[in-house]
């Protein structure tokens, strides 16, 4: 019997642990108003410190903290460490000096219900049941409304007590009241507790059957609970009874189905501890496959961006191709332009070339035939004779520099070389200038050459290249003369800013075909259709050219036979003294 | 009215040659001829030079550029010059060019070429343009000459020689110790180019060189000058004399 009623004692202090470790139960009561107290005390880091550890059940680091919070002396946390102490130290079944440590609390105390209940189960485990009646009296005496969290405990200890006092009714009236809330309730877990607890109170009183009744149902009950001790216990209690009623098969069955709870409490203790293990693992798993698919992301990014680059660059060097290439192409056609222009030009120059060494070619050719009759009519002494071909060697040297002239300007017009400097110049004084180095032709062909420019023209020109075009146009002139002809040298005040020089003459004249020919601005010369007097006509192009860059105009009119009309207009010096 | 003095700088005789008998037929008076840089820089001190006409090329070197620009740096000394060149090279003329003044003339030229080429020089140095070809006026005022042309050629008369100067309509009596003459000029230009301290307006047109005075009659309103000639005074213009107490 003593066996048995050990084994009871053990039953409720066992379950009254168990609810700690339930937060709707006591520990969550005590762990909320902690927290409250740690909000309220946050620099109190011990405080804070040792309601943690006891949130996870570490006892032994709750005790340190709660002595360092002690030794920190701070009166009003000093009760809620006396609590937790006593609370811990009844857990590791050191019920006195738990219940000295509760002790020490002082009445200022909230949780004073729940250290009176501490203090109920402390002296009822030290088998002061006296002591542990007027504890549990002392909650049982509070408003319903502040008792009502403990109430079970408080008639689960009360009920205890009056077990050990032999009072069993007083027991059954406050086991019963327990079992009338818990089946409201529902609660089969405290039901449990409660019907184990009113089946040993009837045990102990020896109301065998009554107690059967409660050992069975409770037996049932734990069928329906999930919680392997319940079931050993309430298989092990059947046993006993069993036992005591002598049906020992029975109680061998319940025997061995309480070895087989306990068993299977070891292995579910196994079991938890392998599945705590497997978490662990699988924890540590997922860790690593987490590190691996971050690593995998990297990498991923590392590749994406690598593409992204690569694309770019590839994209980049995609457009600089593109644009060297239309570079390229654009280079080319330029290239072919100026081939093209360059080929024209260098066929204008061969058959310059050709035409100009023909005639200085027969220039030559005929001052050495010239000669050669000069030296055989000085033998001869005609005198006469000699002047005559003295006089026709110096027009054909003449003619052959004047050539050789233009084709000097004309180069250097070409290749940009001629010095070119716009200066006030007067007109008149310059075709006086320009005749006198052709007095001797106009004398020789008889004609009559008048200077009629306004001695007061003064145009703004380069010296040089007026020059240049005026003896053209004077030579031309000449050679297209008749004997006895007549060229003259005018010029009109337009009032717009320019003097025209009009060179007229009444000699062989042009076809119109000749003067489109000779106004073309094509950079090839005309043709030449009569050798004896028409030249390259490169003169007449340097002349055009001449004019131009000299911002000045040219106008020509013609009729056979008749005479040609040359207008040349040039701007005026600007009047400024 | 003196002849115009030129120094010929030309290394070749054939050149120089021809240069020399267009300006004797011209009445220019040629001082000397030199042939290389040094020879004309000494020619250049010693004689009187009024028109120096230089060849670009000296013995194949551009001394003829040198020779002007040593000229121009020497403030006042200066004289106009006439480039002569057979090259139209581009390098060359932008030498030349920087010597200011710049007038050239093209080889082969002609004897009208040249004359016309020495009054461009004349008249771009004193910086009076369009003054010998034009109608209206033939005379260059210098700072210590006037260059008068007489029918192709350039005279020169010395500001220091004239006595005094009366305008009729648009011409101009010039009356020196020993001449008179006629100069084509007007009365407002010539009175702006010429000093006005030495020559002082004293009659509507008149113009005295007042160096000359040797005495003014007031009670006459007359002015003596050197060699007697009596000049008239008029009203308007006797403030001059208050001047000429301050001066003297």
């Amino acid at each position: 019997m003593t066996k048995t009623k050990l084994f009871l004692i053990v039953l409720y202090l066992v379950f009254s642990t168990n609810t700690y470790s339930q937060y709707s139960g006591i520990k969550g009561i005590i762990v909320n108003s902690f927290q409250k107290k740690t909000t309220q005390f946050k620099d109190e880091i011990n405080f804070s410190k040792m309601t943690s550890f006891f949130e996870e059940d570490k006892w032994d680091s709750t005790l340190v903290y709660s002595t360092k919070q002690l030794a920190n002396k701070k009166p009003e946390l000093n009760n809620y460490c006396h609590y937790i102490r006593g609370i811990i130290f009844f857990n590791k079944k050191l019920y006195r000096k738990s219940k000295s440590e509760l002790l020490l609390i002082n009445e200022n105390f909230d949780l004073k219900p729940m250290k009176n209940l501490a203090l109920g189960n402390a002296s009822l485990e030290l088998l002061e049941f006296k002591n542990a009646l007027h504890y549990y009296k002392e909650v049982e005496k509070l408003p319903d409304n502040i008792k009502k969290p403990i109430l079970k405990n408080v008639n689960n200890g009360i009920g205890t007590t009056f077990i050990f006092l032999k009072e069993f009714d007083n027991a059954e009236k406050y086991f019963l009241k327990n079992i009338a809330v818990d089946e409201a309730e529902k609660n089969y877990i405290s039901l449990n507790i409660s019907y184990t607890n009113l089946a040993n109170c009837y045990y102990e009183e020896d109301k065998n059957d009554l107690a059967f009744k409660y050992f069975e149902k409770t037996y049932y009950l734990s069928q329906k609970i999930n919680d392997y001790n319940a079931k050993q216990l309430a298989s092990f209690n059947m046993a006993v009874i069993e036992e005591d009623r002598g049906n020992l098969k029975k109680a061998l069955a319940f025997r061995k189905e309480a070895e087989k709870w306990n068993d299977s409490l070891n292995d579910q203790n196994k079991v938890w501890a392998v599945a705590d293990f497997e978490k662990k693992f699988a924890v540590s798993q997922k860790q690593k496959q987490i590190k691996v698919l971050e690593i995998e992301n990297e990498l991923k990014n590392n590749q994406r961006n690598w593409l992204f680059f690569s694309a770019m660059s590839l994209l980049a060097l995609l457009t600089a191709g593109i644009y060297l290439y239309a570079q390229k192409v654009k280079n080319a056609k330029i290239i072919l332009l100026q081939k093209n222009k360059l080929d024209e030009l260098n066929t204008t120059k061969d058959q310059l070339f050709s035409i100009v060494s023909h005639d200085l070619r027969s220039s030559v050719n005929a001052l050495k035939n010239s000669n050669a009759k000069l030296t055989a009519t000085l033998e001869s002494k005609n005198y006469e004779e000699l002047n005559q071909l003295i006089i026709q060697n110096s027009g054909i040297a003449n003619g052959t520099y004047s050539l050789l002239d233009n084709l000097l300007h004309w180069a250097m017009l070409q290749t940009k070389q001629l010095y070119f400097n716009k200066e006030s110049v007067h007109l008149y004084s310059i075709v006086q200038q320009i005749e006198y180095n052709y007095k001797p032709l106009l004398l020789e062909k008889s004609i009559d050459f008048e200077n009629l420019v306004s001695k007061s023209s003064f145009i703004f020109v380069d010296l040089d290249s007026l020059k240049i075009i005026l003896r053209n146009l004077l030579d031309n002139a000449i050679k297209f003369s008749n004997e006895k002809g007549k060229i003259s040298f005018a010029t009109a005040d337009t009032q717009n800013g320019f003097w025209q020089l009009i060179i007229k003459d009444n000699g062989i004249g042009m076809t119109q075909n000749t003067l489109n020919e000779l106004l073309n601005d094509s950079e090839l010369l005309s043709k030449k259709n009569n050798s004896e007097i028409i030249g390259t006509g490169l003169g007449f192009q340097l002349c055009k050219q001449m004019i131009k860059k000299n911002s000045g105009i040219l106008a020509i009119e013609s009729e056979i036979n008749k005479g040609t009309t040359i207008t040349l207009s040039f701007p005026k010096t600007a009047q400024n003294g | 009215m003196d002849n115009i003095n030129v120094l010929i700088i030309e290394d070749t005789p054939e050149q120089s040659e021809a240069l020399n008998k267009v300006l004797l037929a011209n009445h220019y008076n040629v001082v000397g001829i030199a042939t290389n840089y040094t020879d004309a820089l000494s020619l250049f001190y010693q004689k009187t030079v009024d028109v120096i006409i230089i060849d670009v090329f000296l013995n194949g070197n551009p001394d003829g550029i040198t020779f002007a620009e040593t000229i121009n740096i020497v403030p006042n000394a200066s004289k106009p010059f006439v480039f002569l060149t057979s090259s139209q090279d581009r390098k060359i003329f932008e030498r030349a060019k920087l010597t200011k003044p710049f007038s050239f003339l093209m080889k082969p030229f002609n004897e009208l070429e040249i004359l016309y080429a020495l009054e461009m020089a004349v008249e771009k140095f004193y910086e009076q343009t369009n003054v010998f070809l034009s109608e209206d006026q033939n005379t260059v005022v210098s700072n210590d000459s006037l260059f008068i042309k007489k029918k192709n050629a350039l005279k020169k008369v010395a500001l220091n020689d004239i006595l005094y100067i009366e305008v009729e309509e648009r011409y101009c009596n010039i009356i020196t110790e020993k001449e008179k003459f006629v100069i084509l000029i007007s009365l407002t230009k010539i009175s702006t180019l010429l000093d006005a301290n030495q020559f002082i307006r004293t009659h509507r047109n008149t113009i005295v060189n007042s160096n000359k005075i040797e005495e003014i009659i007031l009670a006459d309103n007359l002015i003596i000058l050197k060699g007697n000639h009596k000049i008239k005074l008029s009203d308007t213009y006797k403030d001059f004399i208050k001047k000429m107490n301050i001066l003297s």
